[in-house]
């Protein structure tokens, strides 16, 4: 099981990169990213992921205990998903002004640095 | 003490604060931003002083009462305190100078500036790899708001590219966190190093995507074109941050993350770190926008930290001193120059020109570039020696190689900047608006750049404080820059005459200084005699020529090859400024420092490869070195000969030494080449018998220096230019004499250093006087001034009489021992040659004083007066000084051969009999006899002429016709023009401008190189994220592939 959403989300990864690399249109750029970021969330929740594992609660009777599922990676995605969900906002708002400077979405439009 | 977990809370806490301020209490709202700056640069400033005082050790603070793996953790060790101090003052002062700006745009923008700066200081702290993604990346969100500060277009478009790439870059970190923690079981660092994940596969793979994810936040060439457009689009201010701030920090977490990776590793990083420094100075040589290339120079400074930070196992125990030198150095001049760009908003390089409008800013931006490039007084001078010996002492010399190319691209963009800045024209309304909460900023990192190399002495073997008192007391004279040059000039002598006092004692044991001594110090003193008859303020010339004659006074007086090279800088420096002061040197002085530079760095190279050997920094360790003595010799031969202006490195010397003010021509040729000959001496010395072969070379490289220079000057109508050349030509006589290597010779060499010490000071003097006030440079312009400037013209009448060789004068008996030691050695056909051009040098001689003074009065010269008495009172002191020389000559010449006799020198030394007679195996000859003799015979004939006078018929202008001649053109009526024609129809292609264009070749494949590469940045953002991707499989391939 841990293997199939580690490769799910590796796949999602390259798709997303795929996506950020192929497409001009800068909304369709930024759907990559974010599909490039969910696909990293998910490898990550798939590292700490343990066959048959319990939720990482320490009760009384100490079940739980040598079998539960990492909760470190899960901490951490849940971070993450907030650095993305900023980064994500930040690049939209970007996008935003860029339209209504040159009124355009392809990214080939704004060359105007460049050497 | 405060804890440093409050240098955090306060930002945050402040930063959340000034949200709740609304838009009214915006003044308010920037004082409290820059107060917590201030607090964060006291926290971190303190704990450095601790630090340094040995008062504290290293602490380690944990959050949540946990130990770390379970928790995140922080550090605060010396080297933390030290770099979250530097990013804190990069805020304080980066606040400060975008006060105005952030006031402006809103309280908002100062909560980002102060997020900005907490997550540097976070990124640098902590120990902990998932701390240290979350920091990144909200650092990454600030600099990302921050660079639409200036909400211009361009600066928007760079925006979206930067966020594009950093979240691609961060993508790939974030994985590499993941499974680094998945191996080690922990998110801490020291237990990540411990488990020494790198070693399996798999592990491997999880280093290589932090430590690529790491170099790419570094923007290393070539997947840097998103860097490169914020450096160019953004406000200065935000570059000065990435630059400076931003830089600093990833570059500590590269440092503290590589132990991670394991040793393998380090190879990697040098390699990245080489090919940025030299892929981004190369195309800096191409660009004309100053944001942008400040932009690329950066990038190079950061590439070569980063090769400093590979390098930390070869190092050793130099490598803290080097790395932070260099970073340091990076900081202060790169923060500095991107807010000076702020400060004057000019885009195209070229019209940087208006600094010139405010001296203080020129004089900052002058220090900030001298620092960039490496020169002393600055930090980077004394990191880049240490890197360099340290490099070749470890069997690395290919990375110096590697180095000093980038470094002298580096020098190809920073010296034209320059020259666009100090010469190119201003429009008269412009004026830079100077605001004060900009300008200190500046000042600070332009002050600080000077402490901090004045703190650098104690950790390179061979420098000395003594290096810095010529210097303190040049800054005194530039303080007083406002004053009338003729007190200045007073001063100026004063303190020269105080500083070769001191330095004598030093020196005079031996005499072979004591020469070089002379020439520098008299001779400086006499030049600056000559700035008497100038008027004004001559503003900044004071400061140059005295740094000039500290550099040189620095290379008599040291015995170190640090101090050797210290002084060499110096007066490079010091020439170039003085150079670029004529009307039209701009490209002049601008070839005279690319020779110069690439010059330093072969002795430099040189100077390493006998620190390898010998291992120790004085002088001696030339002698017989030991690592592939034959390159090294040479490396430090065409070193020494880029300012000797030997055939091939020559091109440089007619324009900077024709072109230049009438007192700096004298300066620069009679007295600064000799530098290269000293050097040559040293060398030649301490060769033994691995220098044969190079010695037979620069023999017969010397005489056909000696030919080409006289011919080149026969053909030239400009005066000043053909005394240019005709220095080319005494130095290829001097290279010559002295790599035959015998007592004779070297006899003859001093002869001819004194000689044209005293012969082209006189020469340049007074043409540069009659020069000054003919406002021409052309021969066929001039003629007639014999009655009108009497003394001008006995002046010259004996500069060339010693120039050419004639007795009685002393350039006879340069020209005796010469002719004995060539026979004596055998060289014969270089001999020929050498005497060919000595006949050569009677053509332009002549051609020289009979344009000048004979033939007919210029119309508009009839009113024409004397020189001014401060030139000619210099010439006739050594006018006197040639007379004695020439008629003692055994005074000065005895205990030169006696002290060459000493010296590991060929062949028998001349033997002085009692009256001066001089007698070698071959023949003999009496300076003071022949003195007299020719007085005699001199006095009676002028005698019987003036009894004769009476007789005479005078002739007037219009006696003349014009023999059967058509002239076409005014010039060409005139005897001096294309004087000797048919000469140069015979063997004029000789001095055909082949190796000039050999050169301009050359640069231009430099800079087409340069065009072509630069077009990896096409500035599609997608393109960018693309390069990175590309850039990561390259580097999997050659690292783990």
């Amino acid at each position: 099981m841990e293997y199939v959403i580690m490769t799910t989300g590796f796949a999602l990864t390259i798709s997303g990169l795929y996506g950020l690399l192929s497409q001009k249109n800068m909304i369709k750029m930024i759907l990559g990213f974010t599909i490039f970021t969910t696909g990293i969330n998910i490898v990550t929740v798939a590292i700490g992921y343990i066959k048959g594992g319990t939720a990482p609660i320490l009760d009384d009777a100490g079940k739980a205990v040598g079998k539960y599922v990492d909760p470190v990676p899960q901490a951490l995605v849940l971070t993450s998903i907030v650095i993305g969900l900023g980064v994500t906002a930040l690049m939209l708002a970007y996008v935003m002004k860029l339209y209504k400077d040159k009124k355009s979405l392809n990214i080939n439009d704004y060359k105007d640095l460049k050497w | 003490m405060v804890g440093p977990i409050y240098i955090i809370a306060l930002a945050l806490g402040l930063a959340f604060f000034l949200g709740f301020f609304g838009k009214n209490l915006k003044t308010v709202s920037g004082f409290l931003m820059l107060a917590g700056l201030a607090f964060m640069t006291f926290v971190s400033g303190q704990w450095l002083m601790a630090f340094v005082n040995g008062s504290v050790t290293t602490q380690e603070i944990f959050t949540a009462g946990f130990k770390p793996p379970f928790s995140i953790n922080l550090r605060m060790g010396m080297e933390e305190a030290a770099f979250t101090f530097l990013v804190n003052v990069a805020g304080l002062l980066g606040g400060t100078y975008l006060f105005k700006t952030l006031k402006k745009v809103g309280n908002a923008s100062m909560s980002v500036f102060l997020v900005l700066i907490m997550s540097l200081n976070v990124i640098i702290m902590t120990r902990d790899l998932f701390n240290l993604f979350v920091f990144v990346e909200i650092g990454s969100i600030a600099t990302a708001g921050l660079i639409i500060l200036d909400k211009t277009s361009k600066s928007l478009q760079a925006g979206f590219k930067y966020m594009i790439a950093i979240g691609v870059i961060s993508g790939l970190l974030l994985i590499g966190i993941v499974f680094a923690y998945y191996f080690a079981g922990s998110l801490n660092i020291d237990s990540i190093i411990t488990a020494n994940i790198g070693a399996a596969k798999a592990g491997a793979v999880a280093v290589f995507l932090i430590v690529s994810a790491l170099i790419l936040e570094l923007k290393p060439f070539p997947a840097n074109g998103w860097g490169l457009d914020v450096y160019e689009s953004a406000n200065p201010g935000i570059g000065a941050m990435v630059s400076a701030g931003i830089a600093t920090a990833s570059l500590f977490v590269l440092y503290k993350i590589l132990p991670m990776a394991g040793a393998d590793w380090y190879q990697y990083i040098v390699i990245v770190g080489l090919l940025t420094f030299v892929g981004s100075n190369l195309i800096g040589t191409q660009q004309k926008n100053a944001n942008r290339l400040l932009g690329y120079s950066s990038i190079g400074q950061i590439g070569l930290v980063m090769t400093v930070i590979g390098l930390e196992p070869v190092l050793g125990e130099s490598f803290k001193f080097i790395a932070f030198a260099l970073l340091l150095n990076h900081f202060l001049a790169k923060a500095g120059l991107f807010w000076i760009s702020g400060i004057i908003k000019k885009e195209s390089i070229a019209s940087w020109s208006v600094l010139r409008k405010n001296p203080v800013l020129l004089i900052m931006f002058i220090f900030a570039v001298f620092a960039l490039i490496g020169f002393p007084p600055f930090p980077s001078f004394f990191g880049k020696y240490e890197l360099i010996m340290s490099l070749v002492s470890s069997d690395n010399a290919w990375v110096v190689a590697v180095i000093l190319i980038g470094s002298f691209a580096e020098g190809i963009y920073i010296f034209r900047w320059l020259g666009d800045v100090l010469k190119n024209e201003n429009s008269e309304e412009e004026a830079i608006n100077i605001e004060w909460n900009k300008l200190i900023p500046v000042a600070l990192t332009t002050i600080a750049l000077v402490v901090t190399g004045f703190m650098s002495v104690s950790f390179v073997e061979g420098a000395q404080i003594a290096y810095f008192i010529p210097l303190a007391f040049i800054l005194v004279i530039g303080l007083i820059d406002f004053l009338p040059a003729y007190i200045k000039n007073t001063v100026s002598i004063a303190g020269m005459a105080y500083y070769t006092y001191i330095l004598y004692p030093l020196i005079e044991d031996d005499l072979m200084r004591t020469i070089f001594f002379a020439i520098f110090m008299i001779g400086g003193i006499l030049t600056l005699i000559v700035g008497y008859n100038k008027t004004g303020k001559r503003e900044g010339f004071y400061p140059a020529a005295l740094l000039m004659y500290a550099g040189l006074a620095t290379i008599i007086a040291s015995d170190s090859m640090f101090g050797f090279f210290f002084g060499w800088e110096l007066m490079t420096a010091g020439s170039y400024f003085l150079i670029i002061r004529g009307k039209r040197s701009k490209p002049h002085a601008y070839s005279y420092m690319l020779f110069s530079v690439a010059g330093a760095y072969l002795i430099l190279l040189g100077f390493g490869m006998a620190y390898a050997g010998a291992g120790t920094q004085a002088l001696e360790a030339l002698k017989d070195i030991s690592v592939l003595p034959t390159i090294a010799y040479t490396l430090l031969a065409v070193g020494f000969m880029t300012k000797t202006a030997s055939l091939g490195l020559h091109i440089w010397l007619p324009g900077a030494h024709g072109e230049a003010e009438s007192d700096v021509s004298p300066m620069v040729s009679a007295v600064l080449l000799k530098a290269g000959v000293f050097g040559l001496m040293l060398l030649f010395l301490n060769m033994g018998e691995n220098g044969n072969t190079l010695l037979f070379v620069l023999g017969w490289v010397g005489a056909f220096t000696a030919l080409t220079g006289n011919l080149a000057a026969t053909f030239q109508e400009d005066a000043k230019r053909m005394l240019a050349y005709s220095s080319i030509g005494q130095l290829g006589y001097i290279l010559f004499a002295i790599a035959m290597m015998t007592q004779l010779g070297w006899l003859a060499g001093f002869t001819y250093v004194i000689n044209h010490f005293a012969f082209k000071a006189i020469l340049f003097m007074v043409i540069g006087g009659i020069v000054a006030k003919l406002h021409t440079h052309n021969l066929y312009e001039m003629g007639g001034l014999i009655k009108k400037m009497p003394f001008s013209f006995t002046a010259v009448m004996i500069g060339i009489i010693t120039l050419s060789g004639v007795p009685p004068l002393s350039g006879f008996a340069g020209k005796w021992l010469f002719y004995n030691a060539v026979v004596l050695k055998g060289w014969y056909i270089q001999g020929v040659i050498v005497f060919f051009a000595g006949t050569i040098a009677f053509m332009y001689a002549f051609k020289l004083i009979h344009s000048i003074f004979l033939g007919q009065l210029k119309d508009n010269h009839r009113n024409m007066k004397e020189i001014s008495s401060s030139i000619l009172i210099p010439v006739y002191i050594l006018i006197a000084g040639i007379f004695y020389f020439s008629a003692f000559p055994q005074d000065i010449l005895e205990p030169i051969g006696n002290m060459l006799a000493g010296l590991n020198l060929a062949g028998d030394p001349v033997v002085w009999n009692e009256g001066g007679l001089a007698t070698t195996i071959l023949s003999h000859w009496n300076g003071t006899a022949v003195m007299i003799i020719i007085l005699t015979t001199f006095v009676l004939v002028l005698g019987y002429l003036w009894l004769l006078t009476g007789k005479t018929k005078k002739l007037e202008q219009f006696n003349i016709v014009y023999s059967g001649e058509a002239p076409f053109r005014p010039e060409t009526t005139h005897v001096s023009y294309n004087m000797f024609a048919g000469l140069n129809k015979a063997i004029g292609f000789l001095v055909a401008p082949g190796i000039s264009n050999f050169w301009k070749k050359v640069s231009t494949m430099v800079l087409d190189l340069a065009g072509v590469v630069k077009r990896l940045y096409s500035g599609n953002g997608q393109v960018y994220a693309a390069q990175i991707i590309i850039y990561i499989v390259v580097f999997y391939l050659i690292a783990l592939g």
